[in-house]
């Protein structure tokens, strides 16, 4: 990886080439990372492996005609090649029409979510740490499979008005499946952190076999409408459909959940349970990330939705422009959590009369953007509580279900305490109902 | 060893000709490799190769792969993107003591080729521990060859004003059908130039180019708050200009046009039990799901369990199991021309072939690789390796999987004929399928109504939903040699890190009795 010096040094090379080809505005952003993996199945090492890249990016403007090239050399030839590149697609390009002039100086916070530890992984470490989980596969006699990554990068931004900055992230993640020997239970459990050292191999492996034994042996219930409490692996696997359709854009334009009828939108309305709040910080502590949006928007707290109300949409540089109006600063992460003392999954549990706890989701898919109804999976773990306790594993089934009707003020019983699932912070959700379409063999 | 079909001396003096005074004689240069790039780049592998093998690599392979890609985006009227990108970096695969190490590097010079196979035997090393079974690679020939797909005209050789005047031309053309709102259209172009060197002194160049042309209408009522989007997006191939130059991009778009505001005004499916007939631009998804995943052999092994999943197919079911009715006949094809999946040797240097996987119904073979075929008890792999890029470790990928026709010609009428409630399926909607291809869900872009054995009004939000032994085995129909087309989708996910390959699906329409079709709106 390199630091500030040598990133910000090749982007100043390339906006001095850039500018003598003829660019009249134009940006440049470097980034080098490190990525290791380890990969496992059937209770033994599959694959292992390191990659060093480096990605070098030119956007530049001649007569608001905009032109980019990307490349991975960073000898003096190939920077001064890329920048003219640039140029020359630009001068054949139609007039850019969104074109917003580049960044000025700016200053941005700090960036806290990077651990050296996470860049340069410890082989003999990352051994042992895996040894803890096969080892705790083979006690329970299950079949273990999964992925260990920890990747690190630091990313350089330069324009040609000024704006420089030097952010490093890094991201360290453990995911366990584990599978019962006659092939009828099986659980999931991950974890991740920007520091490597905070990943909690044992607890992950412990979750993971500890599923794959309750799981066996599932009995078949008939497809429809359950309360439901979900996991914060499961929520995860569906906010991201909430969280990425909050485009101001979009939604002006009248094609998202969040376009209003005659032309207005839906900021402002009260959507989502009057617990529920969505908010951005890039100085979260349990996931804080570089403090920067991808356009350079210096990034700060950003609520989204506040008691259940839709408070912001996200404005890109342009569309604010457009609309008269800052751009956000974010979001750059999301943190979903209640706007009371958070409930644990146990009493989630202990207050249910009927119903199923769903440990994830599996290819969920939007079949319809206007009410971001959804359809997947159950998958790795889903059990029938009643009287306030889990009674028995049931058979995966396939669901149907709109993510506002999920959220929407009457279904969400209680919310607990968020967990990173990275870019999210997600709390388990108690919902009073949630639609289920029809039954899967799958285990 | 200069990569076909051009050397760089042809690529410039016909690059010159081709072209505006305003192209990029250096974005030639930079990307046509000359003979000094090809020795650097042989001098690279052998150091890495060498050095793998004084350390105690019993096997190591090496890719040195050379990517670029042109992509331009655009929505109505406007080009939104231009953009250009290049990628050239080195991935070495070490065998020590029956476990694999890998690493990569964008820096292609025997020093670094050195250091990264010390890196890739040091990791293999680490994890000795957790070896439990050696791994054992199949026999493969030892090649010495160059490939490289056959195209007429280099898409990075035409002129960047002709390939947005195209896409400005089909935005135009949907937008000219009253009632679309949104138009937005893209176009990549991507040149794989790959080298492949292995101990076994296998020494394979390769050039692969695909097009992607893809483009989106959308219908919106903005006093009723309601839209309809119709996407045009799985006609990728191992193609160059001329597809965009030779296929009928103008009538597709008006026809998007027509549909998605036909679309924003129809009615809801009556969900219920219907016959229905599946396009080629829809079934392709549908066996690239139910028919090219659940074939995968390390899929079965349990080896993609903690993300994509397993199989429902047993690695001792080959020979055994019934897949579906007697008229299905699968292949998996590296060899198709068009495939994306097509290439001349896989990323272990296994010359591609083709190969049923499913024979008059049975389930017959798997996809496989050198590691995975001993496992059947096979003695060659099929050629199913591939890594998506220099930097990513090469592991089993989805070859073209293809339904074969009817032997006789069979029309879109004469499978409608006897139907006298059903529903007609194209395009793609949204596909859903459980981790083990049971259960699947799949949309369409544009569904029609089959009444008596002819085609009626367009109806929206449904999905047809099944199990994939049950459905394969309610086809009754298949379209004839004249229906057969090629879809390909252009991003398949599977693996950690994630990796995505291009994949083709050949097949004809095909006809399914009695299958579940849902109102997605309804819940």
């Amino acid at each position: 990886m390199l630091n500030r010096e040598a990133s910000l040094q090749i982007c100043d090379t390339v906006l001095a080439q850039a500018k003598t080809a003829g660019a009249d505005d134009a940006a440049v952003s470097v980034q080098s990372s490190i990525e290791s993996h380890a990969r496992f199945a059937d209770n033994r090492i599959t694959t292992s492996g390191r990659a060093e890249d480096l990605g070098i990016t030119v956007t530049v403007w001649v007569d608001r005609r905009r032109g980019a090239a990307t490349g991975n050399d960073s000898s003096p030839d190939a920077l001064k090649q890329l920048a003219n590149e640039a140029v020359q697609i630009a001068r054949v390009s139609p007039v850019h029409r969104e074109y917003v002039p580049t960044l000025g100086p700016l200053t941005y916070g700090d960036d806290r979510g990077f651990a050296a530890g996470t860049a340069e992984v410890d082989l003999a470490a990352r051994a042992a740490a895996l040894e803890t989980v096969l080892g705790a596969c083979r006690k329970e006699n299950v079949t273990g499979a999964g992925f260990h990554s920890a990747n690190a990068s630091a990313t350089a931004a330069a324009t040609a008005n000024g704006n420089r900055r030097y952010f490093r992230a890094s991201e360290a993640g453990l995911s366990v499946t584990a599978r019962s020997a006659d092939g009828t239970g099986s659980g999931y459990y991950a974890g991740d952190h920007f520091d490597l050292a905070r990943l909690d191999s044992r607890r992950i492996a412990e979750q993971a076999v500890g599923k794959a034994v309750r799981s066996q042996t599932p009995k078949p219930i008939e497809p429809g409408v359950y309360p439901v409490i979900l996991e914060p692996q499961a929520v995860a696997d569906l906010l991201g459909f909430l969280t990425g359709s909050l485009d101001a854009r979009t939604a002006d334009e009248g094609r998202s959940a969040f376009s209003g009828k005659d032309g207005k939108t839906r900021v402002g309305d009260a959507l989502f349970s009057e617990r529920l709040n969505i908010y951005s910080d890039p100085l979260h502590p349990e996931i804080p990330v570089a403090p920067s949006t991808n356009e350079g928007v210096p990034a700060s707290r950003l609520s989204l939705i506040k008691g259940g109300v839709l408070e912001n949409l996200e404005y890109s540089r342009f569309w604010a422009q457009e609309k008269k109006r800052d751009a956000t600063p974010g979001p750059v992460n999301y943190i979903v959590e209640s706007t009371q003392a958070p409930a644990s999954i146990d009493d989630m549990i202990k207050g249910m009369a009927r119903g199923l706890v769903i440990s994830r989701f599996w290819y969920v898919r939007q079949i319809d953007p206007r009410t971001l109804m959804l359809t997947g999976l159950t998958r790795d773990g889903l059990w029938w509580v009643e009287k306030g306790r889990i009674q028995y594993p049931v058979r995966n089934l396939r669901f149907n279900q709109s993510v506002l009707a999920m959220l929407a003020p009457w279904n969400v019983e209680a919310i607990g305490a968020p967990e990173r699932r990275s870019p999210l912070m997600v709390p388990a959700l108690k919902l009073s109902g949630f639609a289920f379409t029809s039954i899967s063999d799958a285990i | 060893m200069a990569i076909p079909p051009v050397s760089r001396r042809q690529f410039l003096a016909t690059g010159s000709a081709l072209i505006a005074a305003t192209y990029v004689p250096e974005w030639a240069e930079a990307f046509q490799a000359g003979a000094t790039d090809d020795s650097r780049r042989a001098e690279a592998a052998d150091v890495a190769l060498a050095r793998a093998t004084a350390l105690g690599a019993s096997y190591a392979d090496i890719r040195i792969n050379r990517y670029r890609r042109e992509s331009i985006a655009t929505r109505e009227r406007q080009v939104l993107n231009v953009s250009r990108s290049a990628s050239y970096g080195l991935g070495l695969r070490v065998l020590v003591n029956g476990a694999w190490g890998f690493a990569a590097t964008n820096q292609v010079e025997p020093a670094a080729a050195r250091a990264a196979a010390e890196q890739a035997v040091a990791i293999a090393k680490a994890n000795a521990a957790l070896v439990t079974r050696k791994v054992v690679l199949a026999h493969a020939d030892q090649v010495v060859a160059t490939w490289f797909n056959p195209i007429k005209r280099d898409p990075f050789e035409v002129p960047l004003e002709t390939k947005t005047a195209f896409l400005m031309k089909l935005n135009e053309t949907a937008m000219a059908v009253p009632g679309v709102s949104f138009v937005s259209s893209q176009i990549l172009f991507v040149d794989e130039q790959k080298y492949f060197a292995s101990t076994e002194g296998s020494r394979i160049s390769q050039r692969l180019v695909r097009t992607y042309p893809q483009f989106s209408t959308t219908a919106a009522d903005r006093a009723a708050g309601d839209f309809q989007t119709r996407a045009v997006v799985d006609r990728a191939q191992l193609i160059g200009y001329e597809y965009v130059e030779d296929y009928p991009w103008f009538a597709d778009a008006e026809k998007a046009g027509h549909e998605v505001v036909e679309k924003l005004k129809a009615k809801p499916v009556v969900a219920g039990r219907y016959d229905i007939v599946v396009d080629p631009s829809q079934l392709f998804l549908a066996i690239h799901e139910s028919v090219g995943h659940s074939t995968e052999l390390d899929r079965s092994l349990g080896w993609e369990a903690n993300m994509a999943g397993t199989s429902f197919l047993k690695a001792t079911d080959a020979g055994k199991l019934r897949f579906g009715a007697k008229i299905v006949n699968l292949v998996g094809d590296r060899t198709q021309p068009g495939g994306l999946a097509t290439t001349g040797y896989d990323d272990e240097g296994v010359k591609s072939e083709r190969w049923h996987l499913v024979r008059d119904g049975m389930f017959v073979d798997w996809q496989t690789t050198r590691e995975l075929a001993p496992l059947v008890g096979q003695q060659r792999s099929h050629g199913c390796l591939h890594a998506d890029d220099w930097s990513s470790v090469p592991f089993p990928r989805m070859p073209n999987v293809s339904l074969e026709p009817a032997a006789t010609e069979v029309t879109l009428d004469d499978l409608f004929k006897d139907i006298k409630r059903g529903l007609f399926v194209e395009g793609r909607g949204v596909s859903s399928i459980d981790q083990q291809r049971y259960n699947f869900q799949f949309g369409g872009a544009v569904i029609r109504e089959i009444t008596n054995g002819k085609l009626g009004a367009m109806v929206r939000d449904a999905a047809y939903q099944s199990r994939t032994p049950d459905f394969w085995a309610s086809c009754d129909g298949l379209g004839g040699p004249a229906t057969y087309r090629l879809w390909g989708t252009s991003a398949d996910g599977k693996g950690e890190p994630g990796q995505t390959n291009a994949v083709s699906h050949g097949c004809p329409p095909a006809r399914f009795r009695n299958i579940t079709v849902l109102n997605t709106g309804a819940a």
